[in-house]
């Protein structure tokens, strides 16, 4: 899984050091079950957990924890490497008939767009 | 000077105050915006796994596109289509998979040689301030305003390579130039929860009021932002926090081209001031 995680995002996790600054900046961090420094020791131990948690879905791709990271991860592609490893396999979050009409009927086309790209299979 | 632009699919549904303020007050200052002939939507959003290249196919014809129009560049003003199509573009110029790929898709030859333009940019280095400040029908007199970039626009900085990617100043700058009084604060390149606000609503109120807490303490009489996403984020959940609090006390996102078009002295109409949630015009049309 771990190959399959580089492969993908192109970014080798096991060179984080573990300083938090991801996890400090993260928009998301609030709603996420594990922030992001968390997220990235569980790819460098091969925690196969890494690829159920809600922060995976939490994450808005606003790219600070990449334009932060001392190490030089881009963070938000092993982020989205998690993400499309189980959107490939058909598990996503974003139902479009669950989203409330008063969004729905209201929010800018780009983020339908984003929002489908992102979060559903 | 004619420019080709791409508007993008928003801007022509409900982010039509975005385009046509932008089109208006460039060629108010002498740039005339040429609508690609054909576009699609550009994707919106940059593939980030290395192996998506379908993902990009769509900007990567805007751009082919864009190339055989006269001038080199392509402008476009919501930070999104700005953020992918100039990601595109650079992985086009400078991965060669990238390049070889895409151009199969396209079956074209186009080698990423159109600069992405964003009219932040024509404002200050095609047109310059000193220009714009000539040409200025009336001033903001010291409106108290907090430029929101949001994150779209800024990172990552290498690819962007649009001002600085957490302190940026160019909206400043420019909102300066029309007589607008800048408020400083934190929360300018923070991230309003983009499109979470269909997955986790909760993410983007509480990013909101983080954003709007800053500005407002600070004096912001109004936020501007070129990110149609981040306008409407801000401007309509500021209807839940009124909701949530019989104190809180709302404050006009608008878009900067508003402001611009406004001091331009564009048609009150073409400005589209009527169509955000919390109304702009006590503050615009009144003072």
């Amino acid at each position: 899984m771990i190959e399959r995680i580089k492969e993908i995002s192109g970014q080798n996790a096991s060179i984080c050091m573990q300083c938090g600054t991801c996890s400090a900046s993260c928009t998301g961090r609030d709603l996420m079950d594990y922030p992001p420094r968390q997220v990235m020791r569980m790819i460098q131990l091969g925690n196969q957990n890494v690829l159920n948690l809600k922060s995976i879905w939490i994450c808005s791709t606003c790219f600070i924890c990449t334009a932060r990271c001392p190490r030089g991860i881009d963070i938000a592609r092993l982020m989205e490497a998690l993400r499309v490893i189980n959107l490939r396999k058909g598990r996503e979050v974003l139902i479009a008939e669950k989203i409330p009409l008063e969004i729905l009927t209201r929010v800018p086309q780009m983020a339908l767009t984003s929002g489908f790209r992102k979060l559903s299979a | 000077m004619k420019i080709p632009y791409f508007p993008g699919c928003t801007l022509h549904s409900k982010a039509r105050g975005l385009d046509e303020t932008t089109r208006g007050s460039l060629a108010a200052l002498g740039v005339e915006l040429v609508e690609l002939p054909e576009w699609t939507c550009c994707g919106t959003v940059f593939p980030l796994a290395q192996d998506n290249y379908i993902g990009m196919v769509a900007a990567a014809r805007i751009l082919a596109n864009a190339a055989k129009m006269e001038g080199g560049k392509l402008a476009t003003v919501c930070s999104f289509c700005y953020h992918v199509l100039k990601r595109v573009n650079y992985a086009i110029k400078n991965n060669s998979e990238a390049r070889k790929k895409l151009n199969d898709y396209l079956e074209e030859n186009y080698g990423g040689e159109i600069e992405t333009i964003h009219p932040l940019e024509i404002c200050k280095e095609i047109i310059g301030l000193d220009a714009i400040r000539e040409k200025l029908k009336r001033k903001l007199k010291g409106l108290k305003v907090a430029c929101y970039y949001g994150c779209m626009l800024v990172r990552p900085a290498a690819e962007m390579n649009f001002d600085h990617p957490e302190n940026p100043t160019i909206m400043e700058e420019l909102i300066s130039a029309l007589g607008a009084e800048v408020v400083e604060y934190p929360g300018k390149t923070t991230c309003c929860g983009s499109y979470q606000v269909l997955n986790d609503m909760s993410l983007v109120k509480q990013k909101v009021k983080e954003i709007l807490y800053s500005a407002s303490a600070r004096g912001a009489e109004a936020i501007i932002t070129s990110c149609p996403l981040c306008q409407f984020n801000l401007d309509w959940m500021q209807e839940k926090l009124a909701e949530e609090n019989n104190g809180f006390s709302k404050v006009p996102v608008l878009y900067f081209t508003q402001l611009l078009g406004l001091t331009l002295g564009l048609p009150e109409e073409s400005l589209r001031l009527g169509e955000h949630y919390v109304d702009p015009k006590p503050l615009l049309l009144g003072a």
